[in-house]
């Protein structure tokens, strides 16, 4: 009776290890390699969410979707919502999302005239 | 889907809690982990003792703090979980984790429904002498709210890591 109770259990458990496996971190959908994006701010600063996020649009006019480090995070690093005024010209490295289609990239820099904001640490 | 989540996106609570400042976020997330654990904290020692852990503590003896404490916990991790959705809800589009969590809560809810109707569950509950099924249908009972809750923790955490 008891074995026959617990069995749910074992494979619910099972499940999630599997998809933990599956899922692994947060920047598993950005495995596209470096990216380096200058465009114009279409969409300022916002650090509210889970993780900053900031829009530009590329010299070809597409729009790229900027997911910066969390709030405070970002905040830390000397970026604001107020601190670049929509217009102006950014560049940015990070990682880009793995689907071409996608004009979406995860980034650890931000730079904006002569200032430059390391959300995340730098890699080099 | 997406018209529901473009909705929450736009709603007033979200464009409120947006404007409360950088660490909104972080704390409606705290007060959603507060929920989690109280909810599955609680639910886990009754789902146990219905397993059949403990059986000389009356079901209706763990039941008195551990049922309104899981609904105290439920709710919590409701009310902080529509609004940690409502900061960019349609980024959660087409995410498969969001996508199954949901019924799932939906489930939960309707396993609560079913096992407080249980004969089985009205006598443990009065205290009084089980039948030999009620040996069977509260164990099964017990297994379904465990799997259930713990299927939602699990596709919950994982939604941000798609």
């Amino acid at each position: 009776m008891k074995h026959l109770s617990i069995y749910p259990v074992a494979v619910v458990l099972l499940l999630g290890f599997f998809m933990a496996a599956q899922a692994h971190h947060g920047w598993s959908g950005n495995t596209a390699g470096d990216v380096e994006i200058t465009g114009e701010v279409v969409e300022g600063v916002s650090l509210a969410g889970a993780h900053g996020t900031l829009q530009i649009r590329d010299a070809d006019g597409r729009v790229w979707d900027i997911t910066l480090a969390p709030g405070p995070r970002t905040h830390r690093a000397g970026l604001r919502e107020d601190t670049i005024p929509v217009g102006a010209e950014v560049t940015v490295h990070g990682e880009r999302h793995e689907d071409p289609e996608v004009f979406e990239a995860k980034v650890r820099r931000v730079i904006w005239e002569d200032q430059v904001f390391d959300v995340y640490p730098p890699r080099d | 889907m997406y018209e529901l989540m473009a909705w929450l996106e736009a709603s007033a609570l979200a464009e409120f809690l947006r404007g409360l400042g950088i660490w909104t976020y972080g704390i409606v997330n705290l007060a959603h982990i507060l929920g989690i654990g109280l909810l599955f904290g609680t639910v886990a020692v009754l789902d146990l003792r219905l397993l059949g852990l403990w059986r000389s503590i009356p079901v209706a003896t763990i039941a008195r703090p551990t049922v309104p404490l899981a609904a105290t916990g439920f709710v919590l991790a409701i009310v902080s979980g529509i609004m940690m959705l409502s900061f960019n809800t349609t980024e959660y589009h087409g995410n498969p984790f969001l996508y199954i969590k949901l019924p799932l809560v939906g489930l939960g809810l309707i396993n609560v429904a079913v096992i407080t109707r249980l004969p089985a569950w009205r006598r443990a509950m009065a205290g009084a002498t089980g039948e030999s099924t009620d040996r069977i249908v509260l164990p099964i009972a017990g297994a379904m709210s465990l799997a259930i809750w713990l299927a939602v923790i699990t596709c919950g955490r994982m939604i941000g890591y798609w």
